[in-house]
């Protein structure tokens, strides 16, 4: 049934004409939009940097209401990295802005032979020559517009040297540090040749049923307000989970070598408030305020999330916070996702451990662990595709074999998308997330978060499960993996943060159906939503499958199946990846 | 007037949707009476609104159609306002909303201002009695947006020394 039909920009950059038109009509908001269009209008097997390839860029009904932290934007596209469907958010004020200025969705067609930015302020819209930005970082792009513009109050979403030089992992970022970071939707945002978009809107979002859309608000923000991690997650961000993730025994130290970081005080979340962070700061309409702004020794910057921080210490096994500190920042100006950069340090620091990758392989650059070197310089050289840096720009798997086959043994990446800073073996909810969700290697589809609270009544609840809590036992995970998806794609139409809504489990099915319902003025039911999402998962499906995706490709790579956790409260773990992949198919009625 | 502590303002913008939200019953930017001025690459953050400042260049109305209120703030006459813009305009620091010419100015919720009760670091202060000097801004020209990141940057600029300096949140 129809929830809602939003209204669509098209701009096509190849006749530079700009159509006004609407959503696809069984969405639900932003990536739900994304990925009916991406599955209707895209044929099997286009080049994902060639000019056949769409970019989406959506936000909902619900973004930029009263409604807490309704603030992303889900950018889709088929993704340069895995080849499969691709898509990413992006926190901060960018999506309420396009709201506001009456636009759910734009769907960019062909690729323009010029550099060029889209603007848009209201019901203006145009494609402007961005020459003068090329080769600008994503901080010099926005205030460069902000400027050039006078306009200070601007939101810009653009892309930085990666995105130009269509890096494989290259991120569209707004509010200078907030990334659509993962599949590479930055490289196909180059690869069409748009800058940056940036936008003014002064459209009022208006509920329809304004007191069941206040009760509904009321209840999001009492229930966050009262949840016990209200308080930490103000303070630390996700950066609090350094600690949680050191005492289950996932830590991916030295690159998943060790489940244990002799350096963990170091690097950890208060190590970063007490040396490094000099203010929190907040994304749209949040009352959690759970990032940071950061000083180093040389750069100054918003960050480092968990994933950042703990990659570039952790995993590359450097010990100097301030380093990985400043490797966030860089990544962030430079336009890479600090996932994936992280990862291809790191597996290059295991490769040369190991013997089977030397300096002289990388231009000399020292791949010891921790190295200055590697950390600072590799990210600059990807960004530009500079030496080394070119073949490392096309993501782990396309990148392993210029470097042999033990190298490429080593890489850690599921359908080419390069894994997160946690180790899947002691998590087995969040390693079913990885290997078989919709964009490859990815723990932030949809969080499994109940396994690492371990609330056997939670579990209960969702899944009808209490095993679903146990984060070892690989039983309860194809339903628990189920509902994180859909409470995912949920969140991923409402554009609300994930952090808020799948970590801290305080927006549900039901409390989605009053908000819905209060804005439309008309009932939305829980279940309806939860249909809306089966059939965005079911989409994104069809959509790999039509690309060639086998099911032997929903696994992990083989460490994580064949080798114990070497160490910590975790040791001796390793995944049965195939029961628990049964599990799932079962949960989704899909066939081995 | 509402007064932000640039220190504890984290930039959320909760107080502009509760502005927004309370008086109109919807959220746009075109509809607050109060701004966060964020100036992303140095990391600050600070809402602007009225300050009911000594100056009060804003009354120079050719309409006429501004006046004071017993608690300092400017109260518009909807009849005689000309949707000239020129208090818009005249603000020295870009306090007075406004599209098309038509100002919105800080009313104070008739007593228990929506920005303040939102406000999740409290960072937002209700007080009616001071009404600081802006002359040091009145040279500044510019958009109201530019003129609001020129106050906040420089009242900032201690936090930032501060930060330069070392100090740190946990400090």
């Amino acid at each position: 049934m129809t929830v809602y039909q939003g209204t669509r920009l098209r701009v096509d950059l190849g006749s530079g004409k700009i159509a006004r038109t609407t959503t696809p009509d069984k969405g639900i908001g932003a990536r739900s939009f994304n990925s009916a269009t991406l599955f209707n209008e895209l044929a099997a097997g286009v080049d994902p940097l060639g000019p056949d390839n769409i970019l989406c860029i959506a936000v909902g009904p619900l973004t930029g209401s009263s409604l807490i932290a309704t603030c992303r934007f889900i950018a889709s596209a088929k993704s340069p990295l895995t080849g499969y469907h691709g898509d990413s958010g992006a926190r901060g004020f960018f999506a309420p802005e396009l709201r506001w200025a009456g636009y759910d969705q734009i769907v960019f067609t062909g690729a323009s032979d010029r550099w060029v930015y889209l603007r848009i302020d209201d019901d203006s819209v145009e494609l402007r020559d961005a020459s003068h930005l090329v080769g600008l970082d994503i901080t010099q792009t926005t205030v460069q517009l902000r400027e050039e513009m006078s306009d200070p109050d601007l939101q810009v979403a653009a892309i930085g040297p990666a995105g130009e030089n269509m890096v494989r992992y290259a991120i569209i970022s707004c509010n200078l540090s907030r990334a659509a970071g993962r599949t590479g939707m930055g490289a196909v945002m180059g690869s069409k040749k748009i800058k940056a978009i940036v936008v003014r809107g002064s459209k009022p979002v208006k509920p329809e049923d304004p007191d069941r859309f206040k009760r509904a608000c009321a209840e999001l923000r009492s229930r966050i307000e009262t949840h016990p991690e209200f308080e930490s997650r103000g303070k630390y961000g996700t950066t609090r989970i350094m600690d949680s993730l050191a005492d289950m025994g996932v830590l991916p130290a030295y690159h998943y070598r060790s489940a244990c970081f002799e350096h963990l005080q170091d690097v950890n979340g208060a190590a970063l408030r007490k040396n490094h962070v000099v203010k929190e700061k907040s994304c749209y309409n949040c009352n959690i305020h759970c990032s940071r702004y950061n000083f180093t020794e040389n750069s100054e910057g918003e960050g480092p999330e968990y994933e950042a921080q703990a990659g570039f210490s952790i995993k590359c096994g450097n010990p100097n916070l301030d380093l990985a500190v400043e490797a966030s920042n860089a990544v962030n100006r430079l336009g890479l996702d600090c996932i994936s950069t992280a990862e291809m340090i790191a597996w290059l620091m295991e490769c040369r451990h190991e013997g089977v990758v030397h300096e002289k392989d990388v231009d000399g650059i020292d791949l010891s662990w921790g190295s200055r070197e590697a950390i600072t310089r590799l990210p600059e050289m990807i960004a530009h595709r500079q030496g080394v840096g070119d073949i490392l720009a096309d993501g782990a798997r396309r990148a392993a074999p210029s470097f042999g086959p033990a190298a490429e043994e080593l890489t850690v990446h599921v359908k080419g998308l390069e894994l997160f800073s946690a180790d899947p073996r002691g998590i087995k909810g969040y390693a079913l997330m990885n290997a078989v969700n919709s964009r490859g290697g990815d723990h932030y589809r949809g969080e499994p978060m109940i396994e690492l609270t371990g609330d056997e009544a939670l579990a209960v609840k969702r899944v009808g499960d209490p095993d679903a809590a146990h984060r070892l036992k690989e039983k309860g995970k194809g339903a628990l993996v189920n509902y994180a998806e859909h409470l995912g794609i949920l969140s991923d139409s409402m554009t609300i943060c994930k952090n808020i809504s799948n970590c801290m489990d305080v927006v549900d099915f039901e409390l989605a159906a009053e908000a819905y319902s209060g804005l439309f003025g008309r009932e939305i039911t829980a279940a309806q939503l939860w249909d809306a999402c089966s059939q965005t998962s079911q989409i994104e499906r069809d959509f790999n499958v039509r690309e060639g995706l086998q099911t032997d490709e929903d696994t992990l790579p083989r460490r994580f199946l064949e080798e114990p956790i070497p160490d910590g409260p975790a040791k001796g773990t390793r995944i049965d990846v195939g029961s628990m992949v049964r599990d799932y198919y079962k949960q989704k009625g899909w066939r081995m | 007037m509402i007064r932000c502590d640039v220190n504890r303002c984290v930039g959320c913008r909760m107080c502009e949707v509760n502005c927004s939200d309370s008086h109109f019953g919807a959220v746009s930017p075109a509809l607050t009476r109060i701004r966060v001025a964020k100036i992303e690459e140095l990391g600050i953050d600070m809402a602007v609104s009225c300050l009911s400042c000594a100056e009060k260049p804003c009354l120079g109305c050719p309409t006429d159609a501004l006046s004071v209120g017993q608690d300092g703030q400017i109260i518009l006459d909807a009849e005689l306002c000309g949707a000239c813009g020129e208090c818009i305009d005249a603000c020295p620091v870009g306090a007075v909303s406004g599209s098309g010419g038509s100002p919105l100015f800080c009313d104070l919720c008739g007593g228990d201002p929506a920005c303040v009760e939102s406000c999740p670091t409290g960072a937002l202060v209700d007080d009616r009695d001071t009404h600081v000097s802006l002359e040091a801004f009145m040279p500044f020209t510019g958009t109201p947006g530019q003129k609001r990141a020129h106050y906040v940057t420089s009242m900032a600029q201690p936090q930032r020394e501060a930060w330069l300096a070392g100090r740190r949140v946990d400090g």
